[in-house]
């Protein structure tokens, strides 16, 4: 089922660009159909996953070259599974707002599909080199997204992008490469083998360890981003068409904090342990520092851009914390970045449709003209700042309490960025949409359409679903969470500090099992 | 002395290679008499190159691995070289394939043109089969005078002339420097057969080994002179630009496939036990040339430079899976496999938009190029991921191969650089696909290509795809030609 659910998309651009290019008109709509198809698929495996199990559910094994040990090898568990399920939902939503992509369209659909192949691909891969292999591949589509569709400095956006990124992931190859050797040397056939089960066997020397650490987490890092790494963020979000902004945020940064958890903290257990300082540092500055830029943006998306080097700050500061609730909520927080940054990025999106600009200062009391964008966009601007009853609460919370045991000092200054985007977030809001109504363009404004209401009421609804009754997905990445913080456990001499168990928080899915 | 019976030659073994001489023969004779069409001739020399593939395909079923020395030990037609024969046959057909156009300008010449290409196609297979040193120098000499000629056929210009002048005088300089690192390991070793060498020094001690050495490193030098390895690759650039662009991608592509199959032949089968002594040498070769080149190529302003310089990165890696000894020579003939039908198909699309014989090709004229011709733009693309070595594309394949028998191979420091040159590269060769499809063409004329042009770029693309994909078949062809 999984490796239906990452060639759907993929068969479905080459459905699309089966289509004539002069049936214009078709192009979008097929599109939008046939990503509600992995829609479908996602939502089973979400629903058939087995929220007891820690290890990867339906592992899928076809050998690809066996001399080399390389397969085709996919599965889920916890911590793939909400990705999945957040990029297979942000997909249908975004391909639903690009109307206003107006050339070369077809092209737009396929390089859209291609690109959600690659990122479910790249979330269910358990082999190292098909996962790099995704990985890598996902670059394209989206350069060429910002490329060809971006605003005017596209161009320069699309090739910092790249080039950050594929400096990124030259090291992360050679990491790879470097594991797969290592298995040879190690495991009793001397085969080679990119099989990440096999290599979590491996023995690895500590300053191996350190090395390997620095090259996976130096990938991942850039892709986060985590502070210094985070200038490209900026000028690829503003210059990106609404879609790639959506999918930039929603899920191409996941795969940062994603890699983090998945590879990092397992494969390289001693080198995490050593090393929790300095990324824990980093992790609070880009904190700090991503809040406050955003507190001064004179743009509205470059302001939602920054906050995203806020959040998902948080998400690096709750993994390296090394505690289960810290990790409970860099997983959820990963997800609800997603829908909320998301869905954020959509309503700039729908506001510079109609008035062909993002200076916050253009805006002023749209809420009058428009009080259903309006409201959704405080809506939205709540769960960012971590409304209670809102999901983005439930994430950030799990991170602070996670991180005061291990790491309090930092966690002391971690929440000050809570406090800081309440004032970015509020104040921009205040600025586009209350006040007086300037300007004879902005009384004009038409309030959302009743398709792009369509397009926010699913997110909204997932967004006080998951504030409400985070159980939904908490008990399902529980297990999956407490598997990653055993293995650092017994690899290392390091302790998880009390309130070590999210069990005792939380009190969900650990009852059987226990 | 008179030998005491004439050495029994492996005529069947030699099919390709006498259908290819035979054949340029014949296509001078039928020039001379019956002065046919261009196209006549062109259709001739590309069935003399298929029969000669067909050959080298059966060859290459019934060639045993370890297959004996044939004329005296001259040649040896083991699975390494059938693999180069059927590499440089099949790239060959692929860059003639799109050169009529080029043969059609060159007029009353191109029956001397296509005879050519034929015997430079024959005397790198010879270069790539030779056993004894001696018939490598033939068989360079054969293939590299062929090309001298070619580099300036079209002699429409100084730039033509410059670059067959160039490359005719360093190319002799080149020569002169590995025929005397062969009089050195003669002197060394008492012989110039590289099995005899290499059974020479497995029985005996060399104490002082500063003339094998010597001539080792000679060897290396002629050799990395002709697959344009930093830092030997200074002619690559001007000959890349000035010779006719209807033939530069074969020129580069048959010379590199014959000078690395000579220098993994002499390096793996003769000198396998100094490698530690020339591994060391082999490494910094290629690391020099993948950082050269790709740091050069991102400062080139024309397409034909640029790729002359990603080249000579190319030539740097394969070096690198050629310094991790024996078990990398696999990952050396997927790549120079691979890279060849990148390499000819990116000549042939410089060829159908600048004409055959110009030796103009400055990138601005790429802008907007898939407005003017989608197809090519799409074949250079994908070409230049290829060469990128993105995934999904053979490149790919082919640098992963390279990269884990070099880590394996205990050169972990030249694989950090080459990851990292490739993440230059790969701005480069972005950069050519920006110029394409982010910026406005400066007229919007359509660039039209000839059909068996078409099908060439459609063919190489392909293969670029699908075994970048699936590249198991090719796989397990070059696993079979590693030396042992």
């Amino acid at each position: 089922m999984l490796t239906l659910l990452v060639l759907t998309p993929l068969l479905g651009a080459v459905v699309v660009s089966l289509v004539p290019a002069r049936r214009r008109e078709l192009h979008l709509p097929l599109g939008i159909a046939l990503s509600v198809a992995p829609l479908g698929l996602a939502g089973a495996m979400f629903f058939s996953f087995d929220a007891g199990e820690a290890s990867f559910q339906m592992v899928e094994k076809v050998v690809w070259w066996e001399p080399w040990g390389v397969s085709w090898q996919l599965g889920v568990d916890g911590i793939s599974l909400g990705m999945v399920a957040l990029t297979a939902i942000l997909f249908p939503l975004s391909l639903a707002v690009s109307d206003s992509i107006s050339h070369r369209r077809k092209a737009f659909v396929v390089a859209m599909l291609f690109l959600e192949t690659g990122l479910i691909g790249t979330f269910l891969a358990l082999d190292l080199l098909l996962f790099f292999v995704f990985f890598e591949v996902i670059l394209v589509p989206m350069y060429l997204i910002i490329g060809v569709w971006g605003g005017k400095r596209r161009v320069y956006a699309a090739v910092k992008f790249f080039i950050y990124t594929a400096f990124g992931s030259a090291l992360l190859l050679a990491a790879i490469i470097a594991l797969a050797v290592m298995h040879a040397s190690q495991a009793p056939d001397g085969l080679l083998s990119f099989d990440y089960l096999a290599l979590l066997a491996l023995d690895i020397s500590p300053t191996a360890q350190m090395w390997l650490f620095g090259a996976f987490a130096l990938a991942f890092a850039i892709k986060v981003p985590l502070f210094p790494f985070h200038t490209w963020l900026p000028d690829a979000h503003v210059e990106a068409p609404t879609a790639g902004s959506v999918l930039l945020a929603g899920v191409l940064l996941k795969l940062g904090t994603y890699g983090l958890l998945r590879f990092n903290l397992t494969l390289f257990p001693e080198a995490t342990v050593s090393l929790v300082p300095v990324l824990a540092v980093l992790a609070v500055v880009g904190i700090i520092y991503g809040a406050v830029v955003a507190i001064v943006q004179p743009d509205l998306k470059k302001l939602v851009a920054y906050s995203s080097v806020s959040h998902l700050g948080f998400v690096v500061l709750g993994i390296f914390a090394l505690t289960s609730a810290g990790l409970q909520g860099a997983v959820i927080q990963n997800v609800n970045h997603g829908l909320t940054t998301g869905a954020l990025f959509l309503l700039v999106g729908m506001l510079y449709d109609r008035r062909h600009t993002k200076q916050i200062s253009d805006f002023g009391g749209l809420a009058t003209p428009a009080p259903l964008m309006a409201g959704f966009f405080l809506f939205m601007a709540f769960a960012s700042i971590g409304l209670p009853g809102l999901n983005g609460f439930v994430g950030e919370f799990l991170v602070l309490v996670g991180s005061f045991p291990s790491l309090p000092g930092l966690t002391v200054v971690a929440a000050f960025g809570v406090v800081l985007a309440a004032i970015y977030m509020l104040w921009a809001y205040q600025r586009v949409f209350t006040g007086p109504l300037k300007g004879a363009e902005n009384r004009k404004l038409t309030d959302l359409s009743a398709k792009e209401t369509a397009v926010m009421a699913p997110l909204a609804a997932l967004v006080l679903l998951l504030g409400l009754y985070p159980g939904i997905l908490l008990e399902r990445t529980a297990p999956s969470v407490e598997a990653i913080l055993d293995r650092i456990e017994q690899y290392t001499d390091y302790e998880a500090p009390d309130p070590g168990r999210l069990a005792d928080v939380f009190n969900t899915a650990s009852e059987d099992e226990s | 002395m008179i030998p005491e019976a004439f050495p029994e030659i492996a005529w069947s073994a030699l099919a390709p290679e006498l259908v290819l001489v035979f054949g340029a023969v014949a296509l001078l004779l039928l020039d001379v008499q019956r002065k046919p069409g261009v196209r006549v001739l062109w259709g001739t020399s590309l069935a003399i190159l298929a029969i000669a593939l067909a050959l080298g395909v059966w060859q290459w079923v019934v060639a045993t691995p370890g297959a004996e020395p044939v004329f005296g030990g001259m040649l040896i037609f083991d699975r390494s070289a059938a693999l180069a024969r059927l590499v440089v046959l099949g790239v060959s057909l692929q860059a003639m394939v799109a050169a009529r156009s080029l043969f059609a300008h060159l007029g009353n010449r191109a029956a001397e043109g296509l005879a050519l290409v034929l015997l430079a196609a024959a005397g790198f297979i010879l270069m790539a089969a030779s056993q004894n040193l001696v018939m490598m120098f033939l068989g360079l000499e054969m293939g590299s005078i062929a090309l001298y000629i070619l580099a300036g056929i079209a002699g429409d210009g100084v730039r033509s002339d410059e670059a067959a002048l160039k490359y005719l005088l360093l190319g002799a300089v080149a020569s002169a420097v590995f025929i005397y690192g062969a009089a050195l390991v003669f002197a060394g070793t008492g012989s110039l057969d590289l099995l005899r060498v290499a059974g020479f020094l497995a029985r005996n001690l060399v104490l002082s080994p500063a003339v094998l050495l010597v001539g080792i490193g000679l060897l290396t030098a002629g050799l990395s002179f002709k697959v344009a390895a930093a830092p030997f690759h200074v002619w690559a650039p001007d000959v890349y630009q000035g010779a006719p662009a209807g033939i530069v991608g074969y020129m580069a592509a048959v010379a590199k496939v014959g000078g690395f199959a000579a220098l993994a032949r002499v390096l793996l089968s003769g000198f396998e036990s100094f490698r530690p002594d020339w591994a060391p040498i082999v490494a910094g070769i290629a690391a020099l040339s993948m950082v050269v080149g790709a740091l050069m190529a991102i400062i080139s302003s024309d397409i034909r430079r640029l790729l002359a310089y990603s080249g000579v990165a190319h030539a740097g890696f394969i070096l690198t899976g050629l310094a991790a000894g024996a078990q990398g020579s696999s990952s050396v003939w997927f790549y120079l496999a691979v890279y060849t039908v990148q390499l000819v198909a990116a000549f042939s699309v410089v060829s159908a938009l600048g004409g055959a014989v110009s030796s103009g090709s400055d990138l601005s004229d790429y802008r907007g190029l898939y407005r003017r011709s989608p197809f090519l733009a799409l074949v250079l693309s994908v070409s230049l991921l290829g060469m990128a070595g993105l995934p999904l594309t053979t490149g790919f394949v082919a640098k992963l191969g390279v990269f884990l028998w070099a880590w394996r191979g205990d050169l972990e420091w030249l694989v950090v650089v080459a990851v990292v040159a490739s993440a230059m590269a790969i701005y480069l060769y972005l950069r050519v696909i920006v110029i394409m499809y982010m910026q406005s063409p400066a007229d919007d004329d359509p660039v039209l290509c000839d059909r068996p042009t078409s099908w060439a770029l459609g063919a190489a693309t392909a293969v670029t795809v699908v075994l970048g994909v699936f590249p198991q078949p090719l796989l397990k062809l070059v696993e079979s030609a590693v030396y042992l």
